[in-house]
């Protein structure tokens, strides 16, 4: 019995092996000429990688800590010591915690909000939550305007939220919003990092995680295959690339939605997979590698908050050997649009005075790598789609319903932990869960 | 507000029932995200704004029921 992924990123990759293991005969079509997806490793020195997209993961991640074990894999945990950088206000200060030099009851009162928005949403079906359609038609720009009244709360707003999300303000719904802090394990589990969704990296990079997995698939993987139709009829489907056509007795798609959307499906969807407000999540990530990371020597952390860009916040990704100094940046929301729309001198201009301001003393970078993931071809956005206005009541009741012999995994197909690699993980799981039990009959015939 | 005050809004804000008058927030499951709700909590029933560090010089209920002694 036969079945076609498309992507090989980690859901499809993790789809892709639970089948293989099962004995069907698996084709997985990935369209760039690697393997990985929104998970991507840049060697910045001989040995030494970082990641350029989805880092971290946390204790309750425990379908991606089990796919990581069965791999060999270990973390390593992200606990920096030292002081933080903040330029929220004009001027660069340093504290000694992570805490931002703002009001804590403002923040407080924000977070109390907020809570109490992610508390009142359903996570298994946010969709249903009783408050859904209101929730839904409402960006979270707009409740913020009417939510926050104190300065330090709107200013930092936007700033946590693209921390978080990788989303500006305007473009989410706050059912989206508040949905996708309840599926990350709250707004603590989220935001944290020790004890939280930022625990650890993996040791050597999340790249190695759709690897190995490839490695395991051997010849079943084939690169440069961008799907361009899925065509079904009563025996089966035709997956279409310019390539080939593979015919298979079921597929997987395991694209983010603005993607799945550019396939030609016939018969067509009952219901397309992104909405009229559907985006891109708005991250682009930033690698400064310096001889070594000096900022550890004034007593500093590496982790820095600025209220302006390009670099929203930095945190030290150093290889554990010292062999060099890697500030990592992250450029969110609406500033990765603006960002993204530089010429590359003007960015590493941008990027260097800024980490210069925040770190003052480093020498010139050795290296500077942009990953810009909303303008990448084959992924549309990271850390995952955003959800505008209408998207989730329109959506959310088609989230992973199979449409005929089209199954359907990424993390934007799971309630749990949706954008984090650990929803990628269990999307890959379901639906090869449902592609066994739907066709396992008729392994028997074919 | 007083130490069992504080005690309460501790155990509500962190879930967590194990909270004594000299519990340490950050050692029973504090970070600086749940010290802001704590904080705000303070704020709105006795009327004192504290500040972030505040909660680090003095992290159990006991504690910071005198500091917001002294400040009310």
């Amino acid at each position: 019995m036969s079945v076609v992924v498309v992507g090989a990123g980690l859901a499809g990759l993790t789809a892709a092996t639970e089948l293989t293991a099962h004995g069907f005969e698996v084709t997985v079509l990935e369209a760039r000429d690697r393997v990985g997806g929104r998970t991507h490793g840049i060697e910045v020195l001989p040995g030494s990688w970082v990641d350029a997209g989805a880092a971290y993961l946390g204790g309750r991640h425990t379908a991606l800590t089990g796919l990581m074990a069965g791999l060999g894999l270990k973390t390593t945990p992200t606990t920096v010591g030292g002081g933080s950088r903040f330029a929220l206000r004009g001027g660069e200060e340093t504290r000694s915690g992570r805490f931002p030099p703002l009001s804590a009851v403002a923040l407080g009162e924000m977070f109390d909000a907020l809570e109490e928005l992610t508390g009142g949403v359903r996570a298994d079906a946010p969709w249903s939550s009783e408050d859904a359609g209101r929730l839904d038609r409402r960006t979270a720009a707009e409740w913020a305007a009417e939510t926050l009244r104190h300065p330090d709360a709107r200013l930092f707003f936007p700033l946590f939220l693209g921390e978080m999300m990788a989303a500006d303000p305007a473009d989410v719904s706050v059912l989206h919003m508040a949905f996708y802090l309840r599926s990350g394990g709250g707004i603590r589990y989220l935001n944290a990092f020790e004890g939280g969704a930022q625990e650890y990296r993996i040791d050597g990079g999340a790249h190695r995680l759709c690897g190995l997995l490839a490695a395991g698939l051997g010849g079943r993987v084939r690169l440069d295959e961008p799907v361009r139709a899925i065509h079904q009829d009563d025996d089966g489907v035709e997956v279409v690339t310019p390539a080939a056509t593979v015919r298979a007795r079921a597929v997987v798609v395991a694209v983010p939605p603005l993607l799945a959307d550019a396939i030609d499906f016939r018969p067509g969807l009952p219901v397309a997979r992104s909405g009229g407000r559907t985006a891109p999540g708005c991250a682009v990530k930033v690698h400064l590698v310096y001889p070594s990371p000096a900022w550890r020597e004034q007593g500093l952390s590496g982790w820095s908050v600025s209220a302006e860009g390009p670099l929203l916040s930095t945190v030290d990704d150093s290889p554990a050997d010292g062999a060099a100094g890697v500030l990592t940046g992250f450029v969110t929301g609406r500033e990765a649009h603006r960002f993204a729309a530089l010429p590359a001198g003007e960015q590493r201009a941008a990027a260097f005075a800024q980490a210069e301001r925040l770190f003052p003393g480093l020498s010139q970078p050795l290296a500077f790598h942009v990953t810009d993931w909303v303008h990448e071809e084959y992924s549309r956005g990271c850390y995952a789609a955003l959800l505008g206005p209408g998207d989730w009541l329109l959506l959310g009741p088609n989230l992973s319903t199979p449409h005929r012999r089209v199954h359907w995994a990424g993390t934007e197909t799971s309630t749990e932990f949706f954008g984090l690699m650990e929803g990628a993980v269990r999307s890959g799981h379901r639906a090869a869960a449902e592609i066994k039990e739907a066709h396992d009959w008729r392994s028997i015939h074919v | 507000m007083n130490a069992d005050a504080l005690a309460d809004l501790y155990r509500r804000i962190l879930e967590n029932p194990e909270v004594a008058a000299d519990s340490d927030f950050f050692a029973v499951g504090g970070d600086s995200l749940l010290a802001t709700r704590v904080l705000s909590a303070i704020a709105r029933t006795s009327g004192v704004e504290l500040q972030f560090d505040d909660l680090l010089d003095a992290p159990t209920p006991g504690a910071l029921a005198k500091k917001i002694a002294s400040l009310a």
